[in-house]
């Protein structure tokens, strides 16, 4: 193509770097963030101050930040539940009915250890914690067994099971928490029972102790595919699942392994939310909203390009992003779901920009003509 | 009895047309798995458009004309950019997913106009969508255009080595699909079920996505599968016709979504695929290199 004196020409890129990811990356964002700002001003806010206030309630704000970290754990650990199978080319986007079953089996454990009767406790505290997220992440490595195994075995499309079982989820929990069910609260209509006080989970330095576990896994998962035979394994399925077979890597294997790992941090992430952030310590009547803000992860582990640590940044800014954009709908009459409007418009920015991952554009001045 | 068919008729319109929609889509070698997204935006602005106007016919022109620009938009993507048609269409579902809560919300609600009327409980759409099946059918079996379309789908190379444009064969069943796709969530939001509220269809775009896979990419097959699912969904919300005061109805609620997993994994065994899995075109969601 030509344009002026330029001619202008597409190359394929055999490596990106890592600071040209991080530059496709923080473009991306920004103009994923200027067309929402075009929402903004349908709605006759200055997107300028509107970010603004976004940020300052995110980030600054000593009521707002503690939020905004909560959600960012959240969404790092439905990021990584993303991105182990994304390393091995299958694309989870059950996150939602994972920590759904995660959650169940977190509170499953609650109540069989009397947290609705506090009376009379059965075992220490500290251990109902521990079994209860041992729970969590036995209830999310369950669900997502399920497409690994599938996939493995007969080579059934994860995406549309996953999604089955983020509805099968979402019922299941309403079963349990609603009309009767077995978990639901004595007060409110439609939500779960409340946590006794002495299993609240423990806070670490005023934050959750769920806090550095997420950072302990999004750390352990970089070691994983960085240092060990698993990572090796689970990679090269994701370049070439029947070159990776005739190294003798197996084809049922991989996908059913990354699937049970994705599952069990996705169940973390259910823990976290409903077990472990001050305020909640149950399920709450919106908690399909928590399923829709596990769909960040998918971003996130995009525009990370599946790298684990460089998550925990990105999810800081989504975090921030979701949980001020709520706060700004109220204080300037903005529409409801500006954080909704946000996930899609940087999803579409991102998948466009996943061009710049894989071409150059070349500009050449072109030889004047004699 | 008979009102409760009907009802199943009606949900399987939505599901055939999509899944209509798609399957023309994946004929042609694009795979679109944000069906649901472009499902969404149908759905939503035809209701928002029928809502404002009191029409139908507007609400449901609208709906198509969306559904054709989001999934021109697919298209752009993974046939011009040549993009892994995966991802692209997971952003097409999530932008749908997030902008159509965002738009729709301030509409919240009943559509408050007069049903469309039918014949005995069955809408028009149900006829529409038995018409769209015999006519897919026909243009693929029996027509050049469909001929095109297939072997764009089957082997992009050798059909551009004969004269065919792929690319323009694949923009216009991509944005063909598109519309169908459309169309089908303006019929859950105005017939079927017309009241918005968030991501009220909770799944159904996926379903409709597993039923081009169950249908061997035969319209035929497609519209008994539909039907099949149609009444599956009918009786999971309401049990009481079969297996009364059995099981709460939350769980009922999960029997579509169970059933669609079961059948999936049946279609995906090694028994099933050789003897019916040829159907499958083989160029399906291979990003494609231009000569």
């Amino acid at each position: 193509m030509r344009l002026g004196s330029y001619e202008v020409k597409l190359e394929r890129k055999v490596r990106v770097t890592g600071l040209e990811a991080t530059t496709i990356s923080l473009l991306a964002i920004l103009i994923g963030l200027a067309l929402v700002g075009l929402i903004f001003l349908q709605a006759g806010v200055n997107p300028l101050s509107g970010y603004r206030a976004i940020f300052s309630y995110a980030f600054v704000n000593k009521f707002g930040l503690p939020l905004t970290i909560n959600r960012s754990v959240f969404i790092l650990l439905c990021t990584c539940a993303f991105i182990v199978p994304l390393r091995a080319g299958l694309w989870n986007i059950g996150m939602a009915g994972q920590l759904y079953g995660g959650t169940l089996a977190a509170f499953g454990v609650a109540l069989a250890f009397g947290a609705k009767d506090p009376q009379t406790p059965t075992l220490a505290p500290g251990i109902v914690i521990a079994l209860m997220m041992l729970g969590a992440i036995l209830g999310g490595a369950l669900i997502g067994s399920i497409p690994g195994f599938l996939k493995g075995r007969f080579n059934t499309n994860e995406i549309v099971v996953t999604m089955m079982l983020n509805s099968i989820g979402f019922w299941l929990i309403a079963f349990m928490i609603k009309e009767g069910g077995p978990f639901m609260g004595g007060g409110g209509e439609g939500q779960g029972f409340k946590l006794s006080e002495s299993i609240f989970a423990p806070m670490v330095w005023g934050g959750t102790f769920t806090i550095p576990i997420a950072l302990g896994v999004a750390a352990l998962l970089h070691f994983m595919f960085a240092k060990t035979t698993l990572g090796y394994q689970i990679k090269a399925f994701g370049l070439s699942p029947s070159a990776a077979k005739y190294s003798g890597i197996s084809p049922q294997n991989v996908p059913l392994l990354v699937f049970v790992l994705g599952g069990l941090i996705a169940g973390l992430a259910g823990y976290h939310y409903f077990a472990a952030v001050p305020g909640v310590y149950k399920i709450p009547t919106n908690y399909g909203d928590f399923g829709d803000l596990s769909f960040y992860g998918i971003i996130c582990g995009l525009i990370s390009q599946g790298n684990p640590l460089a998550a925990i940044p990105f999810a800081l800014l989504f975090g921030g992003l979701t949980n001020g954009g709520r706060f700004v709908q109220g204080q300037l009459q903005l529409g409801y779901g500006i954080d909704y409007a946000l996930l899609g418009v940087l999803m579409i920015t991102l998948v466009v920009f996943q061009f710049f991952y894989r071409n150059t554009i070349v500009w050449k001045k072109m030889e004047r003509e004699k | 009895m008979w009102e409760f068919a009907a009802r199943s008729l009606n949900a399987s319109t939505v599901f055939t047309i999509a899944a209509l929609g798609e399957l023309i889509g994946q004929r042609s070698g694009i795979l679109n798995v944000g069906i649901e997204g472009v499902m969404l935006f149908g759905a939503t602005v035809g209701f928002i458009v029928a809502k404002t106007t009191g029409s139908y016919l507007l609400g449901c022109l609208a709906a198509i004309a969306i559904g054709g620009l989001i999934a021109a938009l697919h298209g752009f993507f993974s046939i011009t950019l040549g993009g892994d048609q995966v991802v692209n269409g997971m952003g097409i579902w999530i932008l749908g997913f997030g902008l159509t809560a965002y738009i729709g919300y301030p509409y919240t609600g009943p559509l408050g106009l007069e049903r469309i009327p039918g014949l005995l409980g069955l809408s028009p759409f149900f006829f529409l969508a038995f018409g769209l099946v015999v006519l897919t059918w026909w243009m693929f079996s029996k027509t050049s255009l469909g001929l095109r379309i297939r072997s764009a789908g089957e082997n992009p190379s050798v059909t551009e080595v004969s004269g065919i444009n792929v690319t323009r064969t694949r923009y216009l069943s991509v944005i063909a699909s598109g519309m169908l796709m459309g169309l089908g969530g303006a019929i859950y939001s105005l017939s079927y079920n017309p009241v918005w509220s968030i991501n009220f269809l909770l799944g159904w775009g996926f379903i409709a996505l597993a039923l081009v896979f169950f249908s061997m990419w035969n319209p035929f097959i497609l519209f008994g599968g539909s039907i099949l699912f149609g009444t599956l969904w009918q009786l999971s919300l309401n049990p009481q016709l079969v297996l009364p005061n059995v099981l709460s109805r939350y769980i009922w609620r999960t029997v579509p979504f169970v059933i669609t997993i079961a059948v999936l994994v049946l279609m995906s065994t090694k028994w099933f695929s050789s003897r019916w899995g040829a159907a499958k075109p083989q160029a399906l969601g291979l990003p494609r290199e231009e000569e």
